[in-house]
């Protein structure tokens, strides 16, 4: 939780001696100032034309709009998942239930942690949100990376949907899963021995940890949850937004038919299917049946590569992850994933 | 710095409400078929209720004045840090974060509450190569039953049927109704298709397949992504150069207009 939790711990209390008419006249107000914003959005919603032509948008501009506003439903459903988990994780779950029935080793530790997905499944957009919360609740920096890069593909919805499109052919299944289990745990490893794992963290997102250390009282829970979902929507949906935007630029921008022309060289398909799986930004959940369109084009091992970059590393999810990383630790993040899923395309594609 | 702390209070909450508002009315006019597989209305719809509570508590639980102040302190310090650079920075281009929350604010805004919903058009399609995709063209099985009742199939049965490498003679016989958009053939100019795009998850997958027409000058009458139901039999492509070798050759082209689920999946 951020500053204000510090504050809110305090104030509510402070409010409850008050007079209860005043504090129930303001949320009034509140209320009254959301529906009313909600009744606006609503209107323009339903005033603004309805057809294309009033704009006399080119094709590509339309495009962009369409693909950019379809990342961002897309996403935005798994956003709100990954907040209400980290919420129900961060205020309404018993102090240290999670993280006290961790085992101490920290290398088992991350190997559990790996496999939280299993129970969460969130695909990666709303893990942002919820790692961001174990971390605030005293999850290492390193292992809070390791759950981000493994839960979305250690997760029963992306095996299942894996498994329905590509079966148990070529190993691309057991790929996915025990080489996005080992580069999470690999990525773990490494960053558990950096000297001052804070400074991987942006500095806001590190006041946001100092300051829930300290907030220790009862306070209102629901309060609190309702202020946390502000706090963490004013961290994800601008992310989100320009993240969605980028997609959608790149992918008016970049053909398609130039990474389709590499798909059979077993090195450039691998770089081009990561350099795929960077742009479309797509939600791990689904990204199998994506990719199982251009099936026939590219050799197993570039499908393995985008298959296990893509939940880790996209424009999206940097966009999501700059909320709580500094800018040069999310370089190294994705140049290390990216060169461990290359190696390991590599390996199917001339293992094979 | 009133607009600084509003902005910077406001507007995660400002932005779900714009995104789930457009989501609610997407679900509601039954347009969200033109963003996202239909698989995911239900979850979708749900979760941007469950957002639209606790935005309107957001509100309702607003911070009081003191709150507010000490926050103006906290978010000095965290927009600077999104630079990570020092307080020189701050102030001088402390101007800038705020400018950009409202822009993204005001880009949501007419992104997704004053553009009219709508599909892809031809610009991806020549972006994406038409009929390049393999499963979008996987038959699904009853296509090939035999006796099978034709006249159910559409652009996607028929675009993979073509594409399988079925015979001339396994055509003869048959007509196909298929409704879809025009996107011009890139390498025939008598050739048109009929398109449509296959979603496996959301429009950003969009895969484009479609059909060949064969009919000269269709340029004059027709213009591309306008929506045409064909209905035709089967023909050898009389320009035997051109990378169609069987087209329908129709008597007649029938505008329609956009169906509610433009795509197939």
């Amino acid at each position: 939780m951020t500053l204000p939790a510090v504050d809110k711990r305090k104030q509510p209390e402070r409010e409850h001696r008050s007079p209860v008419r005043a504090f129930t006249s303001r949320s009034a107000a509140g209320l009254a100032i959301g529906l009313a914003l909600m009744a606006l959005f609503a209107a323009v919603r339903m005033l603004a034309p309805s057809t294309t032509e009033a704009f006399g948008l080119p094709n590509a501009a339309r495009d962009f709009a369409t693909l950019s506003i379809s990342v961002v439903v897309e996403s935005l459903p798994f956003v709100f998942l990954g907040i209400v988990l980290s919420i129900a994780v961060q205020v309404w779950l018993p102090e240290g239930m999670l993280l006290r029935r961790l085992p101490r080793s920290p290398i088992l530790r991350r190997l559990l942690l790996s496999l939280l997905g299993m129970l969460l499944p969130v695909c990666e957009c709303g893990n942002v949100p919820l790692a961001r919360g174990l971390v605030v609740k005293g999850l290492t920096v390193a292992e809070s990376m390791t759950f981000l890069f493994a839960a979305p593909i250690l997760n029963p919805v992306t095996i299942v949907t894996t498994a329905q499109a590509f079966g148990w052919s070529n190993g691309i299944l057991a790929s996915r899963v025990l080489g996005g289990f080992f580069i999470a745990n690999l990525v773990g490893w490494i960053y558990s021995r950096h000297p001052r794992p804070g400074e991987l963290l942006t500095s806001r997102f590190q006041e946001t940890c100092n300051v829930a250390d300290h907030d220790g009282g009862p306070g209102g829970r629901v309060r609190r949850s309702v202020q946390m979902f502000s706090q963490e929507t004013r961290a994800m949906m601008p992310a989100l937004f320009i993240g969605a935007g980028m997609a959608g630029l790149i992918q008016v921008a970049v053909s398609r038919e130039v990474l389709v022309a590499l798909g059979s060289n077993p090195v450039w398909s691998v770089l081009a299917l990561m350099l795929l799986a960077f742009v479309v930004a797509i939600c791990s959940n689904v990204d199998a049946f994506f990719i199982l369109s251009f099936g026939a084009t590219f050799l197993p091992g570039s499908i393995v590569a985008f298959l296990v970059f893509g939940p880790m590393i996209d424009v999206k999810m940097l966009a999501l992850m700059r909320t709580t990383f500094t800018a040069k630790t999310l370089l190294q993040l994705s140049l290390l994933v990216a060169l461990c899923a290359a190696v390991l395309g590599l390996a199917v594609n001339y293992g094979h | 710095m009133v607009i600084r702390r509003l902005v910077g209070r406001w507007q995660g909450v400002l932005l779900s409400l714009i995104g789930l508002v457009a989501t609610i009315w997407l679900g509601i006019t039954g347009q969200l078929a033109l963003y996202i597989h239909p698989r995911y209305f239900v979850f979708t719809v749900v979760m941007a209720v469950i957002a639209g509570v606790l935005a309107l508590a957001a509100f309702a639980f607003a911070p009081t004045e003191h709150d507010a102040h000490d926050h103006s302190d906290a978010h000095g310090a965290a927009r600077g840090d999104a630079h990570d650079h020092s307080g020189v920075h701050r102030s001088r281009w402390g101007w800038l974060w705020p400018l950009g929350s409202v822009l993204t604010m005001v880009a949501a805004v007419v992104g997704l509450l004053v553009l009219p919903p709508s599909t892809l058009t031809t610009a991806t399609v020549a972006q994406r190569d038409l009929n390049g995709s393999a499963s979008a063209l996987t038959l699904k099985a009853p296509a090939l039953s035999g006796k099978g009742d034709y006249s159910a199939f559409t652009v996607r049965d028929w675009a993979s049927l073509l594409r399988s490498g079925a015979g001339q003679d396994f055509f003869a016989d048959k007509t196909a109704t298929v409704t879809g958009f025009i996107s011009a053939d890139k390498t025939d100019p008598n050739v048109f298709f009929v398109t449509r795009f296959v979603v496996t998850c959301c429009a950003v997958d969009a895969q484009p397949i479609g059909v060949p027409v064969y009919h000269p000058g269709w340029q004059n009458e027709y213009k591309t992504d306008s929506w045409v139901t064909v209905t035709s039999g089967f023909r050898a492509n009389p320009n035997s150069a051109s990378r169609e070798a069987i087209v329908l050759i129709p008597d007649t082209i029938q505008s329609t207009t956009q169906p509610a689920q433009p795509y197939v999946y």
